[in-house]
């Protein structure tokens, strides 16, 4: 009961770190196990998300904001991912009009 | 024992995930949601204790309602079946994450996040996903593809997932005590003295607020140091109406908001990165350009000799055109 008692009493970094880490592997596991192309870059932003929960938990932790600067910076690459991503995709489907990744297994080869 | 409960949980957890992806009835998802849930409240119960983010009786609420949120929307998000509602789940994700960081008093980054990705990012996959469903399938829209509704190998993603999360949380578990110890009043302190000091305007308008008869400018220490800290705030030295080298205590209102502080950060300590990132963007924007624009010119000439017509007039190196400006 002191375990409860402490643990619903204060939020230690120890639970924004755990909910990071949660949601990162949904997204791994949700990249792993979808095949639409759309949804597995999707699951590569809910990957950054999580990347930006721990940086600023841990920055306001030690209380300096260059987690908070590192999150600009994962913004950043987000929003250049995105837009390559989603080029190529554009690129693909004008090819053959699916989003299945498993129909582009021949690029591998 | 108590080394291997946090592995425990992780793996109760993933075996929910498995149990919500799989290909089981009703009934197993909803069992699924159900252990998930136990496992991540048991998680959250065995999580250290080391306070953040001040204090306050709302604060645990909060953060339980928007990782709640948060976990279920990402849930939701890999499992659906329509791309569409997996996007609409990822703007609940990011809604739910802005309040976490509003929580942990990053409001800049709360707002950025919104208008970035809920604004930007997330309405150019809608764009594009409404671009590829609509010309996949025009006469039966309603149907899900095969390759949307069933999950790919979901137990090796969720050996893959358990790995990971293992890791994680073991050394959440175990090694936050090793971690070096948060920041002290003094060390706050010195960090909001060293922004104040660089915002000269604000902090004379600040000082004369609070002392009208403070003569500025403030004294200097040895180190060119306006503003002071010790360990119940920040304060400056100067002439007042008492005489000289009187303290003037600056409030928590007066100190740099969260704004200034990550613009001070940004612009004094990580500049070059500032303008790499810019650079990205910039030639991130010329990829996407380039890439999406060749196939068009590539598909128009190969439509036009699909159906048998050349090009009749090569406008671009007609000598009329190019030197008189129009020509019919």
């Amino acid at each position: 009961m002191i375990l409860l008692a402490s643990a619903f009493g204060q939020l230690a970094l120890a639970h924004y770190l755990l909910l990071s880490g949660v949601l990162f592997v949904i997204g791994l596991v949700g990249f792993l196990s979808r095949r639409n192309l759309i949804v597995m870059f999707l699951c590569t932003e809910l990957m950054f998300q999580a990347a930006a929960i721990a940086f600023v938990a841990v920055g306001r932790y030690y209380y300096d904001f260059s987690g908070q600067v590192f999150v600009i910076f994962i913004l950043t690459v987000a929003a250049a991912e995105a837009a390559l991503a989603l080029a190529l995709v554009v690129l693909l489907f004008r090819r053959k009009p699916t989003l299945n990744a498993e129909d582009w297994r021949d690029l591998s080869e | 024992m108590d080394g291997i409960l946090p592995y425990i949980e992780c793996f109760a957890a993933l075996v929910a995930l498995y149990l919500i992806l799989g290909r089981g009835g009703r009934m197993t998802k909803v069992l699924g949601i159900l252990g998930g849930f136990a496992a991540l409240a048991w998680m959250y119960v065995m999580a250290g204790t080391e306070i953040i983010g001040g204090e306050g009786v709302g604060r645990e609420v909060l953060f339980l309602i928007f990782g709640a949120i948060a976990i279920s929307a990402a849930v939701r998000m890999i499992t659906h079946s329509r791309p569409v509602y997996s996007a609409i789940n990822f703007v609940f994700v990011v809604l739910s994450s802005a309040g976490l960081f509003l929580l942990l008093e990053a409001e800049f980054m709360a707002f950025a996040l919104v208008i970035v990705y809920a604004g930007a990012v997330l309405i150019t996959y809608m764009f594009v996903l409404m671009l590829a469903q609509q010309a996949s399938s025009p006469d039966k829209i309603t149907e899900v593809p095969e390759y949307d509704r069933v999950a790919r190998e979901p137990a090796a993603a969720v050996t893959v997932g358990f790995i990971f999360l293992s890791t994680i949380f073991g050394a959440v578990y175990q090694g936050i005590p090793s971690m070096p110890p948060p920041a002290g009043e003094i060390e706050r302190n010195m960090v909001r003295a060293e922004v104040l000091q660089g915002l000269p305007k604000q902090l004379k308008s600040e000082v004369e607020k609070i002392d009208p008869s403070f003569q500025w400018p403030p004294d200097i220490d040895g180190n060119k140091n306006m503003v002071h800290a010790d360990a119940t705030g920040i304060f400056v030295l100067g002439t007042t109406e008492a005489g000289k080298h009187q303290p003037v205590r600056l409030p928590e209102s007066a100190g740099p908001r969260n704004t200034q502080f990550v613009g001070w950060d940004l612009v004094a300590r990580f500049p070059a990165s500032l303008e790499l990132a810019g650079v990205i963007l910039l030639l991130a924007m010329f990829g996407a350009v380039i890439l999406a624009r060749r196939q068009i010119e590539h598909g128009e000439d190969e439509l036009r000799e699909a159906v048998g017509l050349t090009r009749i007039h090569d406008w671009d190196d007609d000598p009329a055109v190019t030197e008189e400006g129009s020509s019919a």
